[in-house]
């Protein structure tokens, strides 16, 4: 009755450099991008439901594009945040942690410059009017901009 | 502390209206194996964590699951923004509508509130993290259910990518399950 199968169109993706170079020592992880769309940077945890082949929302302006890229690296080492938690002494992950919280500040600074403050200590809130309540709050249904 | 952090998790943008689907998916809102109350029950344990591992495991994941309330209340929103008292009253919500007109309020998809009975916290290490593991286990079963009632794409993808990760918070709890009972088998 219900279709188990559906796919977004697929266009306007963001490849990044994760997504070329895998890392050699970390077989077991989806790049960013997968864990992105799965909801998991553990590919042996993986565990898919029914037939359902999850898919990347498509990003339909820059703005998304970025705040795409943004969620990535931050899901990314937060995946890895939860995992270092019980296995502090993984030097591996913790470098992959640190490559991927670095990433996700420098797009924070970025999609602050460009597109707004993401927290109250951002630095585009240094400006007349207060920038922190003119952006569209993110339970709102974006508008193509 | 907090802070806010001005952006979802994962990205949701509903465009159809769904009023029946909200009153099922509000259950992942205000429910019994919901992330409210997910969040705070980890939130609530973490303090008699026996060391620094659960204590940062319990305060990560329930502050992950605190961007899932978000979600949650981001999707029944955006499935009855546009729904006039007569929908509501169509699609089972009437009696919402009297109390609250459309603002969200923490029920399960039987109406019943909230109540911090969810919690179940007992301060006995392996007690609540099996507790916690449970909850993962019964959140993924309900995700299931509800993807099983729509055929919206823009909610099942945010489902599905839910789902998932009730499944890498179990495998985490149950890692700190077995590690935790290992080390107290060797105490006594």
């Amino acid at each position: 009755m219900f279709s188990q199968n559906y796919i977004y169109p697929f266009y306007n993706q963001y490849v990044t450099e994760e997504d070329l170079v895998r890392n050699s020592n970390v077989p077991s992880l989806f790049t960013p991008s997968e864990a992105l769309v799965y909801g998991n940077l553990f590919s042996n945890l993986y565990d898919p439901y029914k037939n359902y082949k999850p898919q990347d929302v498509p990003a339909r302006n820059e703005r998304e594009s970025l705040m795409r890229e943004l969620g990535r690296m931050a899901f990314a080492a937060h995946e890895l945040n939860l995992y270092l938690d019980l296995h502090p002494n993984d030097t591996s992950m913790i470098t992959l942690f640190n490559d991927y919280r670095e990433k996700t500040n420098q797009l924070m600074s970025e999609y602050d410059k460009k597109f707004g403050p993401l927290m109250i200590n951002s630095n585009s809130l240094n400006q007349n009017p207060f920038m922190w309540e003119k952006d569209v709050f993110p339970w709102e249904v974006k508008p193509n901009v | 502390m907090f802070k806010y952090v001005k952006r979802l998790q994962y990205p949701i943008n509903i465009k159809r209206k769904d009023l029946k689907m909200a009153k099922y998916l509000i259950t992942q809102y205000g429910g019994s194996n919901g992330e409210l109350a997910a969040a705070l029950r980890y939130l609530n344990q973490r303090y008699t964590m026996p060391d620094n591992r659960g204590k940062a495991l319990l305060t990560d994941i329930g502050t992950e699951e605190l961007a899932h309330v978000e979600m949650i209340a981001t999707m029944v929103y955006q499935l009855t923004k546009d729904a006039t008292p007569e929908e509501m009253k169509q699609a089972g919500l009437g009696g919402n509508y009297a109390e609250h007109a459309k603002a969200l309020y923490p029920v399960d998809a039987n109406s019943v509130p909230f109540t911090v009975t969810y919690f179940a916290t007992t301060g006995d290490p392996l007690a609540d993290i099996s507790e916690d593991m449970a909850a993962e286990q019964k959140a993924r079963a309900v995700y299931e259910n509800l993807i099983d009632l729509t055929d919206d794409p823009d909610v099942i993808g945010p489902l599905l990518w839910l789902r998932q990760r009730e499944i890498v918070h179990f495998a985490r709890f149950k890692e700190l399950f077995e590690i935790y009972e290992k080390e107290l088998k060797n105490r006594n």
